[in-house]
């Protein structure tokens, strides 16, 4: 007698199962993503290009009267445009960027993050053409008596944590003590309170903190021949492709050049 | 449904076991279990994060604890004691410190300390240093209002034996009711150096060489240099290794001082 109503709720359990697996499942797929209009990639969020960012990194991306703005986010509101959706900008710490964990784990669909095209990153996620040339500076103090990355020795380098600065500088400052930093502003503020002699990172957001910080200059710019690229999910051939159409058609329209000024004051080297 | 009250309790309970099951089936079903275990269980990849998250990471994580804690400790003394003061000035100073610093993200204190002290002083601030004086500021705020719960607790005739045997009440406090206080709080302390074991992660946020990483800017680190989140569970399990120990310390002595209970800060109203 008593077992009864036991065994008759035990029947219910690959019922119920069934049932809450198959809701799973749904919200699953719907969570890879829905479809952007006719044919166009799958987009995380439906209606939005979700770009996956690290701030701040004046003028490519930063904050500005709640606002996230720059020469990165007006390219990826090209791509957006193409796609008939809106821009959604999420912040994020760069090495989840990098790793493709924020790809991988449906957080973002695209990452316009100043970042620097290596094989190292290749193997994590797909590049779009580049669409930046970069160069490695270093940022110190007026009158510090460091001129070059050879100056170091015994000294405090900041560098920003997975950036190709990180790697430039353990490669080339063997003398220095490197302090590896969150984030671009955290860098940045340890420069300008002599938490570190120097700092090290991409040249366009060093000349464009130095325009306010007149105390501090770029002293050295090393050549690495790097290059900006856009990152999509491994694989996302069809975000791509868009990716890859908008950013010729802006550089042959000129669109480019007229953003590229917007933020640099000047025009493009070549192009 | 006429139902006998105990067969509807153990319908109950079949209930709760049936969803349990379902879920442990959603879960197992729905779960890319490949891919948990390429992510999360990449031997190769923890096996390169030894010996340095012992011997750097880890004792790190253990030196600014501890640094903090002792801080903090001495801070809390001093807050407890001006809290318990006759000085109405030092009573106001101190519930302000306390309401002020609970309040705060831990974070943000942080930052204020290791950026913003040497912003406003012009100084150069050693990491170590910072750390010690932002964990000690976060955690006093708690140790104080525990503090002076433990030495409230100590019965009265221990004070009143005390001063009937012509020690000055300066002598009792630090011979006689403050060491009793101690024993009574040290379930208590041990859990705020829990807490404080988790807040030095924040750490990662003033920027660190090598030799200063703790354990979670170096698994972050490791996380970029593979393509795994497998260091960020071995820096999980660090801190287990921390924290686990120093629970079951905090129930023994729990135990061993009979439970007796005393009002800790969750449960205490600051009178202001």
């Amino acid at each position: 007698m008593t077992r009864r109503p036991t065994l008759k709720v035990w029947a219910l359990v690959p019922a119920l199962a069934i049932v809450l697996a198959g809701c799973g499942e749904d919200g699953g797929s719907s969570g890879d993503g829905g479809d952007a209009g006719s044919g166009g990639p799958e987009l995380v969020n439906e209606g939005k290009l979700t770009n996956c960012t690290g701030l701040p990194y004046k003028p490519f991306e930063y904050e500005e009267n709640g606002e996230v703005i720059g020469f990165d986010i007006d390219l990826v509101d090209l791509i957006a445009k193409e796609l008939g959706v809106e821009q959604e900008v999420v912040d994020t710490p760069f090495d989840g960027i990098q790793s493709g964990a924020d790809f991988n784990s449906g957080k973002c669909d695209i990452s316009s993050a100043g970042m620097t095209i290596t094989d190292e990153r290749k193997q994590n996620i797909d590049f779009s053409d580049p669409y930046f040339d970069a160069t490695q500076a270093l940022v110190t103090k007026k009158g510090s008596g460091i001129s070059d990355i050879t100056d170091l020795d015994g000294k405090n380098l900041g560098v920003q944590n997975s950036t190709t600065g990180f790697d430039y500088a353990n490669e080339n400052a063997k003398g220095a003590n490197i302090v590896n930093f969150e984030d671009l502003g955290l860098l940045l503020t340890a420069v300008e309170s002599g938490q570190v002699d120097a700092g090290i990172n991409d040249n366009g957001v060093l000349f464009d903190w130095v325009k306010d910080k007149t105390d501090f200059e770029v002293v050295k710019e090393f050549e690495t021949g790097e290059q900006y690229g856009m990152g999509v999910r491994k694989g996302n051939t069809a975000l791509l492709d868009v990716v890859n159409k908008v950013l010729a058609d802006a550089k042959s329209s000129g669109e480019y050049d007229t953003i590229y000024e917007k933020w640099f004051g000047t025009k493009p080297a070549d192009n | 449904m006429a139902m006998s009250k105990r067969k509807r309790a153990q319908v109950i309970r079949w209930v709760q076991y049936a969803i349990l099951v379902a879920v442990v089936l959603v879960v197992a079903f729905t779960a890319n279990w490949g891919k948990i275990r390429t992510t999360f269980f990449d031997l190769e990849v923890a096996r390169n994060m030894f010996p340095e998250v012992i011997t750097v990471a880890l004792v790190n994580t253990v030196i600014y604890t501890t640094l903090g804690f002792g801080f903090g400790l001495a801070l809390a003394l001093v807050i407890a004691l001006m809290r318990l003061s006759t000085v109405r000035v030092y009573r106001w100073i101190s519930g302000i410190y306390i309401e002020f610093f609970r309040g705060l993200p831990a974070l943000m204190v942080i930052l204020a300390v290791g950026t913003g002290i040497p912003l406003a002083f012009n100084t150069f601030l050693d990491k170590y240093v910072a750390l010690m004086i932002a964990l000690g500021i976060v955690g006093a705020a708690y140790m104080a209002e525990t503090l002076r719960a433990g030495i409230q607790a100590v019965p009265k005739g221990q004070v009143e034996a005390a001063r009937s045997l012509g020690m000055s009440p300066a002598r009792t406090m630090m011979t006689i009711v403050i060491p009793q206080a101690f024993k009574i709080i040290l379930p208590p302390l041990t859990n705020e150096l829990i807490l404080l074991t988790k807040d030095s992660s924040l750490a990662l946020f003033l920027g660190a060489s090598v030799s200063e990483y703790e354990l979670t800017q170096f698994g972050r680190v490791e996380l970029n240099e593979s393509r795994s989140l497998t260091p960020v569970l071995v820096a999980g399990i660090c801190y287990l290794i921390i924290t686990i120990p120093l629970s079951y310390l905090s129930r023994y002595l729990e135990r061993r001082t009979g439970g007796k209970k005393i009002s800790t800060p969750e449960s205490t109203e600051v009178k202001a």
